[in-house]
């Protein structure tokens, strides 16, 4: 009986913090795209991707309540699109508007206070519009006719069929992005602006052009990233800022490599998973660590790591 | 006697320095000390709470202006303060020693953030703060025992806010003057230098990732301490309060208000302040919860700066520096510089072979080669900034200083100022905490320092320029200028990397005459240089290397007439 209830808890952690973790593991994939390029990080990324789910949600059903069932789904699919074309618009405008003059000027403090500033102001006025302590985002695909009301019972677990999809999706979705950044023409494009961003505009590329439009891309994965995670549970902007913290730690431990950032990012949540359902000598250790653990973790790897970077300087 | 003596000097100095700023600042300082006679207690408590603020960002400015780095986790400092310092209060330790381990928590925090992430590139160093301060944040927030969860921590009675006030004001005038001393002293003018050009500060020996963790430990120290006099003020240490948003205020605070003067901070607090004031009423009449607005109005307010290309409200006052009139410190004892057998490589390219070479005092090597032969990877080896593979190099402690391949000055900073952070490490008396006194000890030093940079420049053609910023010197001057510095640092053996590179015949000769005055001193130079004319007039002994190996080594006719050289590299030119 102990050893059944022990393997029911190991395939939930499982479940949910893959689930979590492959959301994380796109907005950290999303994080090493945008710093590849530019040698931004993107702040405001956990920002956007409210941005697009209050968006979505607006086109859908208003600012009013919304239930799992109250949206229709033309109507939906429209609100979809229209939140990712939001979000993408959002990123390269803040690209344009706050980062790019400083980024230009080599000033790493004005453009990490203009990010920070993006994400503030885009935070406040979500909340300002938004003002119910939290939302629930209806799921783009009925999950709840699967299973019971949307759960499987496996092997004593209880297990939320959508967070299979979620995962399935997202794994999708980052190996794509990498494929993006590796194969194509566009890809190689940044590669090169990555590498040598006055030669690449020497050489010709429409570097502006090409940087916005990364940024654009980065903006509607935000607002994939968004889609996916949001029906998952009752969301709010607090929610979403802690995506955009989870893929910046997922991304920054392995120094921005887009593959590994991934990796890593499923680690994070399956982690989170794992603290949250963990027990110590009786005692639960439990959900106040859920944020703790990972994140006192995830600062040690990267001091680790600072100790190698620090040679390569000059 | 000698007290009297050293107070009447401090005098001195301190009227030297006294300027129209330093009056006004005074004359605030004065009349804002009896503002609590004419405010309620509610609205000293207000005042006071800005104050500690203003602190805090004074901290701050430490460590994003003077250094100039992307510190994000103040906000998280000033949370550690106010947690230790509520459970002490809670207990009923009296408020100074309350204040005193908030501080002493600060500098531990501080000086652990940065020693664990100070090497990181900027970028990263920003990530790395950003993440500390949401872990702060969420732990406060998730961990009933560190703040008391969602209800906080009372800490009750202690003092009335007019003492409050007075309190918060002293602590912000204390930062102040403390932020003014650690700018002015030997380590913000290398701080200064390292921000503005990291790997030239580093070839003058300046000891970036060090000093760095030292300002923010003592940014983080301001801030633990007003964090907690700041939760005594406020009757509970709420976890709500240290959110990432106030990390983030802060740093909007000393990038408005500028990072780079005292005054910056405390100014831009007045701006935000103000503004504040303005959404609070404007809130009243929309009927729109005023706190949110706050968020919005900080985050306007720094686009706002951005979009306006501005570098903060309060500029940085410039000073000329004072000289002694003591002698030249003497140079230490010249000694050669020997490589024996040294290699390197890169992955699968061999940058040095079995490389042996001795530079000696007194003469000039030439150390010329092919594109890619390796000439640049040597010096470094040589100067200690890349570690051999193999072999060996002997060189004297502080006795090698190397300029760097482009002409690398620090644009903001004066030429004495570039000689003075050059000089820096021979100094005894320029610690942390003599720098922040300003003892006689160090000011006596501080006089002889500037008076032999006066000389030195006096010697290098530069003393009409010695108190303009160096970005203005035209490029002939930058190069001397850079020389100089090296020579500054008290070494006795140079590696001088293309001196002459994209300089016309007239400053050509300018550094030769340069180099041959210091080699007629007694240095030992070892020069990379493309020019092979002026290899042949200036060099003592030539080096030849290619692939990274050494094919020649000997007086420059022997080396000419050498078959291997004129087949590996002298092809087309002759020597």
């Amino acid at each position: 009986m102990r050893h059944h209830a022990r393997v029911a808890v190991l395939l939930q952690v499982l479940a949910s913090g893959f689930a979590a973790g492959a959301v994380y593991g796109i907005v950290a994939v999303g994080h090493s795209l945008v710093f590849r390029l530019t040698g931004v990080v993107h702040f405001a990324f956990g920002e956007l991707i409210a941005l697009g789910v209050f968006v979505t949600l607006l086109v859908a059903a208003g600012s009013g309540p919304v239930s799992q069932t109250s949206v229709g789904g033309a109507r939906f699919l429209l609100a979809l699109v229209v939140g990712l074309l939001v979000t993408a618009a959002a990123s390269a405008g803040a690209y344009f508007l706050a980062i790019e003059p400083y980024r230009a000027r080599g000033s790493t403090i004005g453009w990490v206070g203009a990010s920070l500033a993006v994400a503030f102001a885009v935070r406040t006025l979500l909340v300002v519009f938004f003002d119910r302590p939290a939302y629930v985002f209806p799921d783009p695909i009925p999950f709840r006719r699967l299973g019971s009301e949307g759960f499987w019972q496996v092997g004593g677990a209880t297990i939320q069929v959508r967070s299979l999809f979620v995962a399935a999706v997202a794994l999708a979705l980052a190996a794509l992005g990498v494929r993006l950044l590796e194969r194509t023409r566009f890809g190689r494009a940044l590669e090169a602006i990555a590498q040598d961003f006055d030669a690449a505009v020497i050489v010709g590329l429409p570097v502006a052009r090409l940087v916005g439009l990364a940024f654009a891309l980065a903006g509607i994965w935000a607002g994939l990233a968004a889609i996916l995670a949001a029906p998952s549970a009752a969301f709010d902007v607090d929610a979403a800022s802690r995506y955009g913290l989870y893929g910046l730690l997922a991304a920054a431990v392995v120094w921005f490599d887009a593959r590994r950032a991934l990796v890593v990012g499923i680690g994070v949540g399956l982690l989170q998973a794992g603290v949250s359902s963990a027990h110590l000598a009786g005692a639960s250790i439990g959900p106040p660590y859920r944020d703790v653990v990972p994140l006192g973790l995830g600062l040690l790897l990267l001091a680790w790591r600072s100790r190698t970077t620090g040679e390569a300087l000059e | 006697m000698r007290t009297a003596a050293a107070l009447r000097d401090a005098g001195r100095d301190a009227l030297a320095l006294w300027r129209l700023r330093t009056t006004v600042g005074a004359l605030a300082l004065g009349i804002a000390a009896f503002a609590p006679l004419a405010a309620s207690d509610a609205r000293a408590a207000d005042l006071a709470g800005g104050l500690y603020l203003a602190a805090a960002a004074v901290g701050l400015a430490l460590a994003a202006g003077v250094a100039g780095l992307p510190c994000l986790a103040q906000g998280a400092f000033v949370a550690v303060g106010a947690v230790v310092s509520a459970h002490l209060l809670a207990h009923g330790t009296p408020t100074v020693l309350a204040a005193l381990a908030g501080g002493t928590a600060g500098v531990l925090a501080g000086g652990t953030v940065g020693i664990a992430f100070v090497r990181l590139p900027p970028a990263g160093f920003a990530a790395a703060t950003w993440i500390v301060s949401w872990l702060v944040a969420l732990a406060l927030q998730s961990l009933p025992w560190l703040l008391g969860g969602a209800q906080g921590i009372v800490v009750a009675g202690g003092p009335t806010p007019s003492q409050q006030y007075e309190l918060a004001l002293a602590l912000t005038a204390l930062s102040m003057l403390a932020y003014t001393a650690l700018a002015r002293a030997p380590i913000g003018l290398a701080l200064a230098a390292a921000r503005e050009r990291e790997a030239a500060a580093r070839a003058l020996g300046v000891r970036t990732a060090r000093l760095r963790v030292t300002v923010i430990a003592a940014g983080g120290g301001i801030a633990g301490v007003s964090g907690a006099l700041a939760v005594q003020l406020a009757g509970v240490g709420d976890p709500a309060s240290y959110g990432p948003f106030l990390s983030f205020k802060l740093l909007v605070v000393v990038l408005v208000g500028g990072g780079l003067a005292a005054f910056g901070a405390p100014v831009g607090v007045l701006v935000l302040g103000a503004l504040s004031l303005a959404a609070d009423a404007l809130g009243t009449l929309e009927h729109v919860a005023a706190s949110r607005a706050h968020e919005l109005l900080a985050a306007i307010m720094l686009l706002g700066v951005v979009s306006l290309g501005w570098e903060g409200i309060v500029r940085p006052a410039r000073r000329e520096r004072l000289g002694g009139d003591s002698a030249l410190p003497q140079r230490p004892e010249t000694a050669p510089l020997t490589a024996v057998d040294v290699g390197k490589s890169f992955g699968e390219l061999a940058a040095a072979t079995d490389v042996s070479l001795e530079v000696e005092p007194g003469r000039i090597t030439a150390l010329v080669g092919p594109n890619g032969s390796g000439k640049t990877t040597l010096l470094r080896l040589l100067a200690g900034t890349l570690v051999a593979d193999t072999g060996r190099i002997d060189r004297a402690e502080g006795g090698v200083a190397r300029t760097l391949q482009s002409t690398a000055v620090f644009p903001s900073l004066t030429p004495v100022e570039h000689l003075l952070v050059a000089s820096a490490a021979r100094r005894r008396r320029s610690g942390f905490l003599r720098s922040l006194l300003a003892t006689p000890l160090a000011r006596a030093e501080e006089g002889a320092f500037v008076a032999e940079a006066r000389h030195v420049l006096g010697q290098f053609g530069l003393a009409t320029q010695a108190d303009v910023p160096a970005g203005a010197l035209p490029v002939s001057d930058q190069r001397l200028l850079m020389l100089a510095a090296a020579y500054a640092t008290g070494a006795s053996i140079l590696l001088v990397d293309e001196p002459t590179a994209g300089a016309s015949t007239g400053e050509a000769r300018r550094v030769i005459a340069q180099l041959l005055r210091l080699r007629d001193q007694g240095l030992g130079l070892l020069v990379v240089e493309h020019n092979l004319g002026v290899v042949r007039n200036l060099a003592d002994r030539i080096i030849v290397l290619d692939a990274g190996r050494v094919v020649a080594d000997g007086p420059p006719d022997e080396v000419a007439a050498n078959e291997r050289v004129r087949a590996a590299y002298l092809g087309r030119q002759t020597l």
